[in-house]
């Protein structure tokens, strides 16, 4: 059975001799790609593709996670403190990245509240399907295009203080705000269904490992309705919609089912995302993917993996409607041995 | 949502930033020492404020609100402080993310609860090497750090600064505590730090315990 295949059963409730494994996103760091392939590495023309399709390969990984993809970064000066590049995004943000550490936001898209009622997002309409288009054509694996919503992506394009309080300052513009982000990612939905995705992953994170940032009230008032709103126009055209977030969701559940999730990524067992108790309470409503602590392939042994992941098939298994993944992207703090064990794990046939 | 009957308790914990100065300034006319203002009034505010977010009773924009409402009070009442024979001793924490990690929301979430709760706090930012702890530990006489990282491959870097401060003869008694998303009270252990918070309200514990 092809890895699409896998996942559209595990969807549909079914019960296969395995259960399908793979990461959304990017899925794996370059350099952890680098640590697994070795010599089969390749660098240069192409090798983005070829890497992330060979890595899956040689895993047996079932999905990858694909965006349409927008115009290159601005390059508009080096950082003060740092010396390397600032670079202005596709939303009119300014970031950099400094030595080994990651991406950070230098100049947000505003300053005041009235300056984000003023803020109009950028047209899509220069948006690549191609990549998204090239692992449908290309793979049987299946594709889960990433795009964002208005929380996550809200927070990252104005600073996290900033807009925390703003909820409170000046709600009405955060409204509008969200709406905004909202209907743009819209668009690239759309998009990535026309280039072929076989499902849509919403990218937006709403928790801590102790709970939601905000009042499950505010959100239920002023972001899942507008958020209900995507993902009704995304199942419009029969297509499945996941949901990624880190953090203790068990609050929103419900509210997310309502909003039209069908799968949710991450369940961090850190943040008492446990799947097969999430199951027993939401397994008719949700299919839940994820729930292997990347804290345990960095620093646990081949042997507590493929016991950490028996057990968790074991118990998540039945019915269908469960998918495996590690709770984060896979970095070069995972050890490859334990990468490779979980995922060998995940294709020992099961009775 | 717990209230309180004192306004600026009130203030402090609706997060009125607007009415909180002259809330302050009004108690200043009738006499009342800065020092009792902060100990009796902002700090038991602040307090409930720790507790509420600790129950999932306020969430992060109210705290921050909170946050810089206490900020407001504690500006007019800093230079009046400093004069006040009790605040000599007021309690200096410094506070950052370790080198290599870039994540500040739990390091901010802890300094904006520990300046609520009445400290001082050193912040250094995010990517901060091992050696400007120790430099800011000393010039600012601080008895207590804390480190933040959200990554698993940055966590091990705490341990190198907690290896500074041991092998510092000024400085090993420094107490020092972690935290962060892949923290655990068992690699606390292992590193030889002095302390692990898995929360913001955690970490203030803490603090406060140590202090006394």
């Amino acid at each position: 059975m092809t890895g699409r295949k896998q996942v559209f059963s595990a969807l549909d409730r079914k019960e296969t001799t395995r259960v399908p494994i793979g990461e959304i996103g990017g899925g794996y760091t370059e350099d952890i790609i680098k640590l697994l392939l070795g010599d089969e590495y390749m660098t240069g023309h192409d090798s983005y593709f070829q890497n992330h399709n060979k890595i899956r390969q040689l895993l047996g990984a079932d999905i990858v996670g694909a965006r349409v993809t927008g115009p290159p970064v601005e390059i508009t000066g080096t950082h003060k403190d740092w010396g390397t590049a600032v670079f202005r995004d596709f939303w009119g943000a300014s970031f950099t990245q400094p030595p080994e550490a990651t991406v950070q936001l230098v100049d947000p898209i505003a300053g005041t509240p009235e300056e984000l009622e003023r803020w109009m997002p950028p047209n899509v309409d220069q948006f690549d399907k191609t990549k998204v288009t090239r692992w449908k054509e290309k793979t049987e694996l299946f594709v889960l295009a990433t795009l964002n919503a208005g929380f996550d992506l809200g927070y990252e394009l104005l600073g996290f203080e900033r807009f925390m309080m703003w909820t409170i300052q000046a709600p009405q513009v955060m409204r509008n705000y969200f709406d905004k982000l909202i209907q743009t990612n819209l668009s690239l939905a759309r998009m990535s269904i026309e280039a072929g995705a076989d499902a849509i992953l919403i990218a937006d994170d709403l928790a801590f490992n102790t709970g939601t940032f905000v009042d499950p009230a505010y959100l239920r008032s002023d972001y899942f309705p507008l958020l209900k709103k995507m993902i009704m126009e995304i199942k419009k055209t029969g297509i499945p919609v996941f949901l990624h977030s880190d953090g203790d969701l068990r609050a929103i559940i419900p509210d997310l089912i309502d909003c039209g999730i069908d799968v949710l990524q991450s369940c961090d067992p850190n943040a008492n995302m446990h799947i097969p108790t999430l199951k027993k309470e939401y397994g008719k409503d949700l299919v839940f993917m994820g729930n292997i602590d990347v804290d345990l392939l960095a620093n646990g042994t081949p042997v507590e993996v493929i016991k950490t992941t028996r057990e968790l098939i074991k118990d998540a298994r039945q019915g269908g409607g469960f998918i495996l993944s590690a709770s984060n992207v896979i970095a070069s703090y995972c050890k490859p041995e334990n990468v490779r064990a979980m995922y060998a794990t995940a294709h020992e046939e099961l009775s | 949502m717990t209230t309180a009957s004192d306004p600026i308790q009130q203030a402090i914990i609706l997060g009125n930033v607007n009415s909180v100065a002259e809330l302050v300034n009004n108690l200043l006319n009738q006499e009342q020492a800065p020092q009792s203002i902060l100990d009796d009034h902002l700090l038991p505010g602040m307090a409930v404020v720790g507790d509420c977010f600790k129950r999932n009773e306020m969430f992060l924009p109210q705290v921050l609100m909170s946050a810089q409402t206490m900020q407001v009070a504690i500006d007019i009442l800093r230079p009046l402080l400093m004069g006040d024979a009790m605040a000599k001793d007021r309690r200096t924490v410094i506070i950052g993310t370790v080198k290599g990690d870039m994540h500040d929301i739990g390091k901010n979430l802890v300094r904006i609860m520990l300046v609520g709760a009445g400290f001082e706090v050193i912040d250094l930012g995010v990517n901060v090497p091992a050696q400007r702890f120790l430099e800011a530990a000393s010039q600012h006489q601080a008895s207590i750090v804390c480190l933040s990282a959200l990554l698993s491959s940055t966590m091990n870097n705490m341990r190198e600064v907690v290896k500074a401060f041991r092998e510092n003869e000024k400085l090993k008694t420094t107490k020092i505590l972690i935290g962060g998303a892949p923290v655990s009270r068992e690699f606390s252990d292992s590193i030889g730090a002095d302390g692990y918070a898995p929360t913001a309200p955690a970490a203030v514990e803490k603090v406060q315990i140590f202090f006394n």
